[in-house]
C-alpha cells in the first residue's frame, strides 16, 4: 500500500469517528431534552390561545396550563384545530381559537387565529412558527401586525403599511414583504371559508 | 514563563487584538442581537463557550487532524458546540430562543471562532488555546455588552427590562433598529481607535 493511499484512507477514517461522535452526543443531548422542547411548545400554544382570547396572561406558566385545561375544549376532529374558549363560571364560548398553516415564503408559517363567538369576526392573531426572511417577512411577527385583525371581518384585502385601515376587510401589509403578508392574508380567508362555523354558537 | 504567554494571549484579545474593535470580526451578531442587553448576555455565554471549547478541541486533536480535511473538521466541531448551545436554549430558556432566532445558529459562522481555531487552536497547546479562545469569547463580550447598553437604553429608556430614564423619555426608535447597531458600533470603534489604540500602533512601528 503506497503512502498517499493511506493517508487518503487515514483522512477519511478521522471524518467519519469525527461525524459519529458529534452525532451521537447531540441526539443524545437532543432525546435528553426532547420532552421539555415539547412541552415549552404546548405552553408556547397555550399561551397564545390566551392571549388572543383576551384574557391575561399570568406569568406562571403552571397557571397557563390550568387555565388552558379548565376552560378550553380542544376540538382537533377539524381541518385547523379548534379551540373552544369557555367562561370559568357561565361555561358560554367566549372566543374560537384555530391554529392555521399558510406558505410563507420560505417555509410553513403556523399562526393562532382568534375569533369571537359568532364565528365571522376576527380576533388578534399569534404567530407560532414561520421562516421568513429576518427584517422583512419575519415582521408579520411584530405586535402591532399581529394585533391589526382585531375586529375585521373578511374577506380581507392588504393595504400598504402605515394605512392603519378602519375598514374591516382591510388590514396593513409589510413593506418588502409582499409574499409573506399575503400567506397571512390567505391563511385568514381560508378559515372562514373552510372552518365549520355553524355549531360555533353556544 | 507559560503561564506569562497565557495572560498575554488573554489580555491580547480583550485590548489591541479584540475581534470586533481591531479585527472587525462578528459584525453581523453585532448588529443583530445587541438591540436588548438580556438576549445580548445570552447570545455571548453562548460564544464564550463555543470559543473556548472548540478551541479546547481542535487544540487536544491537533497531532490527529489531517491537514487536508482541518477545516471540515473545525467547523463539524463548532457545529456540534453550537447545537448543543441551541438546544440547551431550547429546552430551558424558550422565549429568549426565539428572540434569538437563527443567530444562536450563526454563530457556527461567526468569523471569531473558526479565526481562532485556525490561527490558535492548530498551534498552540490545550491550555493556551483554552485560555483564548475564553478570551476571544470575553473579548467580544463586553463591546457586545457596551453597545446593548446604550441600544437598550436609549430606543427603550430601560435596562434589562426595567424602566430607568422614566416616563418623559422618548424613545429613540431607531436605536432599537438594525441601523442604531451600525451608528454605535461605529462610535465605540471610533472612540477606542482615538484614544485607546494609538500608542500601542506607534510602538509596534
Amino acid at each position: 500500500m503506497s503512502a498517499r493511499w493511506k493517508e487518503s484512507v487515514r483522512t477519511v477514517a478521522f471524518m467519519v469517528v469525527l461525524s459519529l461522535v458529534s452525532i451521537t452526543s447531540v441526539s443524545a443531548l437532543h432525546l435528553a431534552t426532547a420532552q421539555r422542547v415539547n412541552r415549552n411548545a404546548d405552553l408556547y400554544l397555550q399561551r397564545a390561545v390566551m392571549e388572543v382570547a383576551d384574557v391575561t396572561v399570568p406569568a406562571d406558566a403552571a397557571a397557563v396550563s390550568r387555565w388552558f385545561a379548565e376552560s378550553v375544549e380542544a376540538e382537533p376532529a377539524g381541518a385547523p384545530t379548534r379551540f373552544r374558549v369557555r367562561d370559568a363560571v357561565t361555561r358560554d364560548t367566549v372566543a374560537l381559537a384555530f391554529k392555521c398553516r399558510g406558505r410563507g415564503l420560505w417555509g410553513t408559517i403556523t399562526a393562532v387565529v382568534g375569533m369571537a363567538p359568532d364565528g365571522r369576526t376576527f380576533r388578534q392573531l399569534r404567530i407560532l412558527d414561520q421562516n421568513e426572511t429576518p427584517g422583512l417577512g419575519a415582521r408579520i411577527g411584530e405586535p402591532w401586525f399581529m394585533r391589526q385583525t382585531a375586529g375585521k371581518r373578511g374577506p380581507l384585502k392588504l393595504v400598504p403599511e402605515g394605512t392603519r385601515s378602519a375598514q374591516p376587510n382591510e388590514i396593513d401589509a409589510v413593506t418588502g414583504a409582499t409574499i409573506s403578508s399575503a400567506a397571512v392574508r390567505d391563511m385568514l380567508n381560508r378559515l372562514l371559508d373552510e372552518a365549520p362555523f355553524k355549531e360555533a354558537a353556544p | 514563563m507559560t503561564a506569562h504567554k497565557n495572560w498575554k494571549l488573554f489580555k491580547e484579545n480583550l485590548g489591541t487584538q479584540n475581534p470586533v474593535f481591531v479585527q472587525v470580526l462578528g459584525i453581523c451578531s453585532t448588529l443583530a442581537v445587541t438591540n436588548v442587553v438580556k438576549n445580548t448576555v445570552v447570545m455571548c455565554l453562548g460564544l464564550i463557550f463555543v470559543t473556548a471549547l472548540s478551541n479546547l478541541t481542535v487544540s487536544l486533536l491537533r497531532g490527529v487532524i489531517p491537514a487536508r480535511v482541518r477545516m471540515m473538521a473545525e467547523v463539524l466541531i463548532i457545529a456540534c458546540l453550537v447545537i448543543i448551545v441551541d438546544i440547551y436554549l431550547k429546552a430551558y430558556y424558550p422565549d429568549i430562543s426565539r428572540q434569538l432566532g437563527p443567530y444562536v445558529g450563526l454563530i457556527i459562522t461567526n468569523c471569531i471562532v473558526m479565526g481562532h481555531t485556525e490561527a490558535v487552536a492548530l498551534t498552540q497547546p490545550p491550555t493556551a488555546a483554552f485560555v483564548d479562545g475564553l478570551a476571544a469569547g470575553i473579548g467580544y463580550s463586553y463591546v457586545l455588552l457596551a453597545i446593548a447598553c446604550v441600544r437598550e437604553l436609549l430606543g427603550t429608556g430601560g435596562l434589562w427590562g426595567f424602566n430607568v430614564l422614566g416616563g418623559a423619555w422618548v424613545n429613540w426608535a431607531i436605536m432599537v433598529m438594525a441601523p442604531g447597531g451600525f451608528f454605535v458600533l461605529a462610535v465605540f470603534i471610533w472612540i477606542v481607535k482615538g484614544c485607546f489604540l494609538k500608542p500601542a500602533r506607534k510602538e509596534k512601528e
